[in-house]
């Protein structure tokens, strides 16, 4: 088990001082999320849209597409001078490489929402009120769901050497049954589905606040669970 | 040491290698030759457990690559004309890297130690990206040994080499083997795979051709009859 720990710890502050050292992903994460929020801000007053509808779609379609740029670049610096190699020959199991992968991208995503989340939450004027602890549990469940998925799919994207741009396809295909009791619950917290109307219409099987939770610790504990069993079959030659 | 039982390989329905046998003991270097694609790098990756074989099974210091792939990969250093070193990282952070993926109990120390035996102590604080192909070449080698294998596989670590690396890599083969280690290395330079090692073995469309002691061995003459033989460069 200490060793466990020990190799888990070492690809994870390996990968976190490669990232900061060579500020590739944070700063292109940042620039994407902002121009997203802005661009969504602008149609919401161009549109006379309801802010507490698009602000928390905005939260979304921000971090899942800054996201997706944080995992494309997770494999690549194993590809260069063949660094995965030196990883795949270590007498580690390939589910530690996985959860060590998965840290750090949740790591980074945790980063960038400290910083864009505040900018949605101005923007589109949103009123959080007592909501912060709803709000940090949604948000970091659906990180880690984003997270697993995408380092999942970047090291089959990348070590396979297939096409990059199949990512972001099957990322966001995979993730839109956890995508759907996500914006479901921020648009209950920031309470633009009138109560009324909750447990009708097309978000019906949602439910409750409660009930989107539970789809995402459901699909988080899933899917994590299954990526870490299965990353040793996804990243063989 | 290394143990490689009726291996096979194809790579879509074409047949790589063909049910090969190779004992590797203690103390024993075994230079392994052939034309390009004959499947060389294929047999030193399966030997690695990087390549499943389709057939056959793979033992390193008696354990089995696919019943206890992390025992056996523990006994095991891989060297190959790509260094598997970070470029943002500094020369001990990459060794240091090295050595907690092997749960080595002193990893600072251990890397320290390993950079004063290549040469390379001076560069310790510096990026790995301003090192050059010599010294890289040196940084992996380090990397490779780190966790003091018994078995080692080197993959063209030649490539790109000037006469002085080639010789320190020579001496670090040299060494290894003659320390009651196992070495299987494979390389285009002929002259440099017999100096470095004891045996040499041949291989030739997917099944060993030759295999004897390289003493008394000339390499021109060898390289020029194998040339014959084999239609190609060795």
């Amino acid at each position: 088990m200490r060793y466990f720990w020990m190799s888990l710890g070492a690809v994870f502050v390996k990968d976190l001082v490669t990232e900061l050292r060579a500020r590739q992903v944070l700063p292109t994460m940042i620039v994407l999320g902002m121009l997203i929020v802005w661009v969504l801000r602008i149609a919401c007053e161009a549109a006379a849209g309801s802010t507490a509808v698009i602000g928390p779609v905005a939260f979304w379609i921000a971090f899942l597409f800054s996201g997706i740029l944080a995992q494309e670049r997770s494999f690549a610096t194993e590809q260069q001078h063949d660094c995965i190699y030196g990883l795949l020959l270590a007498p580690i199991d390939a589910g530690t490489i996985y959860l060590a992968k998965l840290l750090v991208n949740v790591v980074m995503l945790c980063i960038f929402e400290v910083i864009v989340v505040p900018v949605v939450i101005v923007a589109f004027n949103l009123r959080v009120g007592a909501g912060w602890p709803g709000l940090i549990v949604v948000l970091l469940l659906g990180n880690v769901a984003i997270s697993s998925v995408g380092t999942l799919f970047s090291a089959i994207v990348q070590l396979c050497r297939t096409r990059g741009s199949l990512l972001s396809i099957l990322v966001l295909v995979v993730l839109a049954p956890v995508m759907v009791p996500a914006t479901f619950a921020l648009l209950l917290m920031f309470g633009a589905i009138p109560a009324e109307l909750v447990g009708t219409g097309a978000l019906a099987f949602v439910g409750t606040f409660k009930a989107a939770v539970g789809y995402m610790v459901a699909f988080d504990v899933v899917f994590v669970t299954a990526s870490w069993l299965l990353f040793g079959f996804a990243i063989k030659e | 040491m290394i143990t490689l039982k009726s291996i096979s390989k194809a790579f879509e329905h074409r047949p790589v290698l063909k049910n090969v046998d190779l004992a590797i003991g203690s103390g024993e270097s075994v230079f392994l030759c052939g034309i390009n694609g004959v499947g060389k790098s294929t047999l030193l990756r399966i030997a690695a457990g990087l390549l499943s074989p389709d057939a056959g099974h793979v033992e390193i210091c008696g354990r089995d690559m696919t019943k206890d792939p992390e025992g056996a990969r523990l006994h095991l250093g891989f060297i190959s004309h790509k260094s598997m070193i970070y470029d943002d990282l500094t020369v001990l952070e990459n060794l240091m890297f090295a050595a907690r993926l092997y749960g080595l109990p002193e990893p600072r120390r251990r890397a320290a130690d390993m950079l004063d035996e290549m040469g390379l102590s001076g560069f310790a604080y510096d990026r790995a990206a301003i090192l050059s192909r010599g010294m890289l070449q040196r940084l992996a080698i380090a990397r490779a040994l780190v966790h003091r294998p018994a078995v080692l596989l080197a993959d063209e670590p030649f490539t790109g080499l000037d006469g002085k690396a080639a010789a320190h890599l020579t001496d670090v083969l040299q060494g290894f083997g003659g320390a009651g280690h196992a070495v299987l290395m494979t390389t285009h330079d002929v002259a440099a795979g017999l100096q470095c090692c004891r045996r040499v073995i041949v291989l030739h469309a997917g099944s060993i051709l030759f295999d004897a002691a390289t003493e008394g061995i000339d390499p021109v003459a060898f390289a020029r009859d194998y040339v014959t033989y084999a239609g190609g460069r060795p």
